[in-house]
């Protein structure tokens, strides 16, 4: 699920920053410009790991703040395509689940891919909301928001950032693809503990 | 901003926990003195809740050294330490054609997880 990433990012440390110590000034700078965002193709950035080394601190003629060109780790969050994850029920409508895992929240699952045969009953206390049953062996499972759903990843998109802001859902850099098609062992855990 | 290596190593996501523990997570209630961002918070609860809170770096250790004759991948190995599964339908997903290569010791790898790994004090596990 998570991974090391290595970067190098040159960046300018403000002047009342340099009070501080270098290391410290210089991770609260990669802090406030990396976390919590999504770096295309390499997924979302959680923390800084380590710095492994600052150069530089040149600093250019008409500016007072020096330029730095720093080597870092960072620890990504970027699941690889079959992995299994547990996440906890958002949303169930009729093109299928979406899921959360508290610090990630765009994870769907469509509705071809759920377990055959499935069936969407609507739900009698939310108005857009669907409840999935799964039909197996003459038994029905229900999806219901109590446990986790584990799910495995199908895909994991990086769309383009739109010119237009679109009005009913807010643009998601990053958005994963799960399945829950298996011989056994994805949906809700209550189905197979 | 350059990429100079996009994957440096596979973490568990022990591994994460750990980190942000050394960091300070644990020990403040109020989440506001730690030198953590509200987001790697968010990462430390899920973390927390999942089967990771209960490990040691020693029983990751073990399980990789135990888990050797299984030739599994280490991708394999990265996502059973995540998900622990405890029977073997649970372990069936996470490995590439399972039934082909392991047959019957499937169990014994199911058993060895539960060894190595023992369940975290919650209840739902413990009512089945």
């Amino acid at each position: 699920m998570f991974n090391l990433s290595k970067l190098e990012h040159t960046l300018r440390l403000q002047p009342h920053l340099l009070g501080l110590p270098i290391n410290e000034a210089v991770k609260g700078e990669l802090e406030g410009l990396f976390l919590d965002k999504v770096i295309a193709k390499l997924g979302l950035c959680i923390s800084v790991y380590d710095i492994e080394s600052i150069d530089g601190g040149f600093i250019f003629p008409n500016e007072g703040a020096p330029t730095y060109t720093v080597k870092f780790r960072l620890i990504m969050f970027r699941p690889f395509v079959g992995e299994i994850i547990s996440a906890k029920l958002k949303e169930s409508n009729a093109d299928g689940l979406r899921l959360s895992l508290g610090f990630f929240d765009d994870i769907h699952i469509p509705k071809l891919l759920m377990p055959e045969p499935s069936r969407a009953k609507p739900d009698s206390e939310n108005k857009n909301q669907v409840k999935w049953i799964w039909s197996f062996n003459d038994e029905e499972y229900l999806i219901d928001g109590y446990d986790e759903i584990r799910f495995r990843v199908q895909n994991i998109k990086f769309p383009e950032i739109p010119n237009e802001q679109k009005e009913s859902k807010p643009f998601a850099p990053m958005e994963i693809i799960g399945s829950l098609v298996s011989d056994g062992g994805l949906g809700p855990i209550s189905w197979w503990v | 901003m350059k990429i100079l290596k996009e994957n440096g190593g596979l973490l568990t996501n022990f591994e994460v926990l750990d980190f942000l523990r050394s960091r300070g997570a644990a020990k403040d209630p109020t989440r506001v003195l730690a030198p953590l961002a509200p987001s790697e918070f968010k990462v430390y609860d899920f973390l927390e809740q999942s089967a990771a809170c209960s490990q040691t770096r020693e029983s990751i250790a073990e399980f990789v050294t135990k888990c050797k004759p299984y030739k599994l991948t280490k991708s394999e190995i990265v996502s059973i330490v995540n998900v622990r599964p405890s029977s073997a339908v649970e372990i069936d997903p996470l490995i590439e054609d399972l039934d082909s290569r392991l047959g019957e010791s499937a169990e014994e790898l199911v058993e060895l997880v539960l060894q190595v790994f023992p369940p975290p004090p919650d209840q739902s596990k413990s009512d089945e």
